[in-house]
């Protein structure tokens, strides 16, 4: 009953949230392919094909292109939000993780194999700077100002800073094995740990480390909930997901959901879907009682996207 | 129906019970992005030993063109079978060929180009894998005749290829008897070729792997023919043991095609004489044909040499 309580705001903030979504896209970075789902029936309408391996999205700022990243093709293919219509192409080398800085003027694309991090004029994709890094920059937040970007440096147990104004690197700093997921929250900066069992807390200034929040094994990807108020961690090794109080890190619950989730989104009826990448599924989490369904989608899916629901934190901002 | 979902469950459990544990428990989680594409290669490597096993064998078995009494010198042949299908071999291959498609096509992209794809040059073929497959596995087929031609025209190269031709109790395992620096090389023109092409990554294991399993089958010691117009589409098991006869080894061979015997009729090396040829190479040392594993390396690493300073 306590969890229940604890989960109720979160639920009136869903509500009250967005229109009623019609479709969720799962982008399936095994076999090249977008699958379309219904949101009502949570039936598969159709299939969409990508070029090569398409991994995440993220929407432009105007709210008029959907943009996914395939990064083998090394292409943005740029979508119509509603209709998923396919409406251009642009050429860009390993698209893998990217997010516009939350002013809107630049996009910052982590080139997890080509060991870069690119910084793009939003609108016209030119390339402003690009930052060479040692290994595996994998994901991406900012600060509220737009001022700094983080990334998490998978191969080598790093986490940085780069300053998008003057383009220069502020700070690299030591993190645990394998850090994945990163979040820039309430002036501090989340680290998902995956080669361990943790959460990094980073000052986002200095990057020292500051405490660590326990989670399960593999800890990959860290999302807040739509009120900012519940903390969401997902594990690759345990395969759960966790939420935790987003003012205290206090554990409030963690569900077993097979499958390895990765991305996940927040749905207007209080429910979580999450890309289950060992068992090529969508899982749909109700956060009341734990129950999980799954929907069958392709190969290795990764990437999640629902109009009219907020996705916040980790990938998509 | 698709019928890649058992090899994509098979994958997707022993990702998450068997590789993620395995590089969570030693420290190597950073590759995890990459380790269904691993899984995936490993599970089609197995399956395709167990379809080569279940094919061959009972051919073998009830029509073998050769009966041995002592089945020892096969073992190898077993032994180089599961190091290059199942082993670190097939993950070795996938993490190269991504690394380097990653690097080519990255630059190229930094230079507003995009690395030429069949889907690019016809987009008709967008969202038709199963069509891109088939055309990516002619024209890699094409590749690999001139390859192994051209193994047969340089000494050196013969050197090394001749631990191959050395077996001389030949069966559906003796395909993948080869050098390791024979292998190098093959993998090197292998990779170049798909990515002229623009292969995506999760089709390049699956390929070689198709492909291997059918020159799997054309090695085996099984007295078959696929009759006129058959040993013209496919290559059969008695047209490839014409390219392993004692009489074909070096420079002299013939039907070098591994999959498809087209290329050998195109470039007039083509030989469909009824016979079952004795398999094996006379003028290859013992070790060759009989050694351990590391003889026959050491054997072929010598006539190499041999050749090269000759």
């Amino acid at each position: 009953m306590r969890r229940f309580m604890m989960l109720l705001p979160l639920l009136w903030s869903f509500a009250a949230l967005a229109e009623t979504p019609k479709t969720v896209l799962v982008v399936n970075s095994g076999e090249a392919s977008l699958s379309v789902i219904d949101y009502a029936t949570h039936t598969v309408l159709r299939k969409i094909p990508m070029v090569r391996e398409p991994h995440h999205w993220v929407m432009t700022p105007d709210g008029k292109d959907l943009i996914i990243g395939d990064t083998v093709a090394n292409e943005l293919i740029v979508l119509d939000p509603d209709t998923y219509d396919i409406r251009r192409h642009i050429t860009m080398p390993d698209p893998y993780q990217m997010l516009f800085t939350p002013d809107g003027t630049k996009l910052v694309v982590a080139g997890l194999a080509r060991k870069q991090v690119d910084v793009y004029e939003a609108g016209t994709y030119k390339l402003l700077h690009r930052f060479p890094m040692v290994s595996m920059p994998s994901h991406i937040d900012f600060t509220p100002d737009s001022s700094t970007a983080f990334v998490s440096l998978q191969g080598t147990n790093k986490a940085a800073a780069m300053d998008l104004r003057n383009m220069t690197v502020k700070w690299v700093a030591p993190t645990g094995p394998a850090p994945a997921g990163i979040m820039y929250h309430n002036g501090q900066l989340l680290v998902a740990i995956m080669g361990s069992d943790h959460v990094d807390i980073l000052n986002a200034n200095t990057g020292a480390t500051v405490g660590h929040i326990q989670a399960t094994n593999g800890a990959h990807q860290l999302f807040i909930s739509p009120d900012h108020k519940t903390l969401f961690v997902n594990s690759r090794i345990d395969s759960t997901i966790s939420t935790y109080d987003a003012t205290t890190y206090k554990l409030i619950r963690t569900y077993r959901v097979p499958g390895g989730p990765d991305d996940l989104i927040f749905t207007p009826d209080g429910r979580v879907w999450a890309t289950l990448r060992f068992v090529q599924k969508v899982g749909i989490l109700d956060l009341q009682t734990g129950a999980l369904e799954t929907i069958p989608v392709g190969r290795s899916p990764h990437g999640i996207y629902i109009k009219g629901a907020v996705n916040m934190g980790g990938d998509n901002k | 129906m698709n019928f890649g979902a058992p090899f994509d469950f098979a994958a997707g459990w022993l990702q998450e019970h068997v590789v993620l544990p395995l590089l969570y428990q030693f420290g190597f989680m950073q590759w995890e992005e990459w380790s269904f594409g691993w899984s995936l290669f490993a599970v089609y490597g197995v399956a395709q030993v167990i379809a080569a096993v279940l094919i061959c064998w009972p051919l073998e078995h009830f029509w073998p063109v050769e009966r041995w009494k002592d089945h020892k010198a096969e073992w190898v042949d077993v032994l180089y079978t599961l190091i290059n299908r199942v082993g670190f071999l097939p993950l070795i291959t996938f993490v190269l060929f991504t690394q380097i498609q990653m690097s080519i096509n990255g630059w190229l992209a930094d230079q507003g180009l995009l690395a030429p794809t069949l889907e690019r040059l016809v987009p008709w073929f967008e969202g038709r894998p199963v069509i891109t497959f088939i055309i990516y596995a002619i024209v890699l087929d094409l590749g690999e005749y001139w390859r192994h031609r051209l193994s047969h025209v340089f000494n050196w190269w013969y050197g090394l290829h001749s631990l191959h031709h050395a077996q001389r109790q030949m069966t559906f395992w003796s395909d993948d008897r080869n050098h390791v620096l024979d292998e190098v090389i093959g993998f090197l023109w292998f990779t170049m070729l798909a990515l002229i092409m623009g292969v995506p990554p999760l089709q390049f294991p699956m390929l070689v792997l198709l492909l291997r399993l059918l020159e799997s089958m054309s090695h085996a010691n099984a007295r078959i023919s696929f009759g006129w117009l058959g040993e013209r589409l496919l290559v059969s098991p008695r047209f490839h043991r014409a390219h392993h006869g004692t009489t074909a080894a070096g420079r002299m061979s013939v039907n070098y095609g591994g999959v498809f015997p087209w290329w050998d009729m195109m470039f007039g090396s083509a030989d469909f004489s009824p016979e079952f040829a004795a398999t094996g190479d006379p003028s290859a040392e013992e070790a060759l044909a009989t050694g351990s594993y590391w003889q026959q390396q050491l054997a072929g690493l010598r006539r190499m040499l041999r050749e090269l300073v000759a």
